[in-house]
């Protein structure tokens, strides 16, 4: 019940933000209304990075404690997350097109490692599907979890050099919208954003772990059926 | 494509993308058996 | 002190160990270095006949060359254990994980060693570049390269070693973890064979050593998990 009425908030601070976002916020001096992209663009981000930190420290907490339900959360945040970023990407791109030129930009250091983020964590989600042992599954799950989180700073920072090294200070970066000397309408929606965001995030992982753990037990009914089932034909003989 | 034709894409893929989902998950949390996480 | 002394000698039986196979067996080295002679044609290929392109493009070409070959070198010394259930055994001995991390390491080091020397001389050849001028910083990113490809490559070998769709899971899982290796490797390689115009050589260098050491660490610290199934 408690989560009906979380996800029955999320839903009205989402529609509420989005009013702010498309029709009330002013567009930017500079960028125009593609500005009005990087209000869903950055909270999607955010998610994502949040997803996969679940993801990363519910896989230490498994092997940790053996405890499944830390396996179910770690499911639950890494496939939130891949969509948080795909949508971060997308939101990237239609913001790119009108400001740069171009859908893609690469040294944009935060569009190139978000792509690579995407990449890591559908190989993650792959990965998962082939191994049928519960446990199994969780450990090596865990431990790649955790390298591809380790992986995201050294992404980001490599190339973050990528780009200084360069100069060209002249590619319009993103981060305007969290500079300190922005706009308060700017900076409201952003937060706005990222709160109605937030709690939507919250209700999906809650579904997608109750969801996953209903799964756990429909698997682990089926192995003690076949176990029993097996059991009855050997005493039957 | 104006500019408000890249903000328009960007919105509607990314909120209905969460709505698609949420009706995903939905459709599925219905077809497994219910459990007592529920009732928290 | 002794337990360490005790930890390398273990490792270097190992390691040991793979290269007898490598030398011996089926899983020959020359089928790798083959293929990736085989990728830098068809790269010149794809890219060519301009030279001024390919000797533009050569250290991208290079490093994605080194890389691709790279994993099927790792794919292979994995591919060693799960014959026999070598792997099982390995996992039965009691010693320490990172000793057997380190062992296969250093095998997939040694491969790639050679590999990226050979790919090394080959680029210089096939697409008209002066290796000889820079050559201490090239074997420098070659040695730092390969210690990065070893490390995640051995991590992930031993992570889908008994998975369905291995071959394509492999590759799937470690390239985008390579990207920064990647990137600092043929970012280094070009910086050199330019006499390093802007003095970024050194900050490419650093981050592959960063890479390198985060690396060896978090594949010896989790390879256990690996083992324990």
């Amino acid at each position: 019940m408690k989560t009906r009425i979380l996800g029955f908030v999320a839903l009205v601070t989402v529609v509420v933000v989005t009013v702010i976002g498309l029709f009330v916020v002013p567009p930017d001096a500079n960028q125009g209304d593609a500005q009005r992209v990087m209000y869903p663009h950055v909270a999607s981000a955010w998610l994502a990075y949040l997803s996969f930190g679940v993801t990363a420290l519910c896989g230490i907490a498994w092997l940790w404690k053996r405890d499944l339900r830390f396996d179910a959360v770690a499911l639950a945040g890494a496939e939130i997350g891949v969509i948080f970023t795909a949508f971060a990407i997308w939101g990237g791109m239609m913001w790119g097109r009108p400001i740069w030129g171009v859908f893609w930009q690469w040294e944009d250091p935060r569009l190139t490692t978000t792509a690579l983020l995407l990449a890591l964590y559908v190989g993650y989600l792959l990965f998962r599907r082939l191994t049928d042992d519960p446990e199994r599954r969780a450990t090596r799950a865990a431990v790649l979890g955790i390298v591809a989180a380790i992986d995201i700073p050294i992404v980001h920072f490599s190339v973050e050099w990528w780009r200084g090294l360069h100069q060209t200070a002249t590619i319009a970066a993103p981060d305007r919208v969290l500079d300190p000397a922005a706009p308060m309408a700017f900076v409201g929606t952003l937060l706005g954003f990222v709160g109605a965001f937030t709690l939507t995030w919250l209700y999906l992982m809650i579904r997608r772990y109750q969801l996953a753990r209903a799964e756990a037990d429909r698997e682990e009914a089926a192995r003690v059926e076949r176990i029993v089932s097996a059991r009855t034909v050997e005493a039957a003989r | 494509m104006t500019d408000a034709g890249f903000v328009i894409a960007a919105y509607a893929v990314i909120l209905g993308g969460l709505g698609l989902y949420t009706l995903l998950l939905w459709r599925r949390l219905r077809a497994a058996p219910g459990n007592d996480d529920e009732a928290r | 002190m002794t337990e360490l002394r005790a930890e390398a000698r273990i490792a270097l039986a190992i390691a040991h160990k793979d290269a007898i196979a490598e030398l011996r067996g089926r899983h020959a080295m020359v089928s790798t270095l083959f293929f990736a002679a085989v990728v830098l044609l068809l790269f010149g290929f794809a890219l060519g006949p301009d030279a001024a392109r390919l000797a533009a493009a050569a250290p991208g070409l290079l490093w994605l060359a080194i890389v691709f070959a790279g994993i099927l070198a790792v794919n292979r010394l994995h591919l060693l254990e799960t014959d026999d259930d070598a792997f099982e055994q390995l996992a039965l001995y009691p010693v320490a994980r990172r000793a057997i991390y380190a062992g296969k390491a250093l095998g997939g080091f040694a491969v790639m060693l050679l590999l990226g020397a050979v790919v090394l001389g080959a680029v210089g050849i096939l697409f008209a570049v002066d290796i000889g001028s820079a050559w201490g910083p090239l074997l420098a990113t070659v040695v730092l390269g390969a210690i990065g490809i070893a490390a995640v490559g051995t991590f992930y070998a031993g992570l889908t070693v008994r998975l369905r769709a291995r071959e394509v899971m492999l590759p799937l899982l470690m390239l985008p973890v390579l990207a920064p290796l990647l990137l600092g490797a043929v970012k280094a390689t070009a910086a050199a064979l330019a006499g390093d115009p802007f003095g970024e050589l050194g900050a490419w260098l650093q981050l592959l050593v960063a890479f390198d050491v985060i690396m060896v660490v978090a594949g010896a610290a989790t390879y256990g998990y690996l083992l324990e199934d």
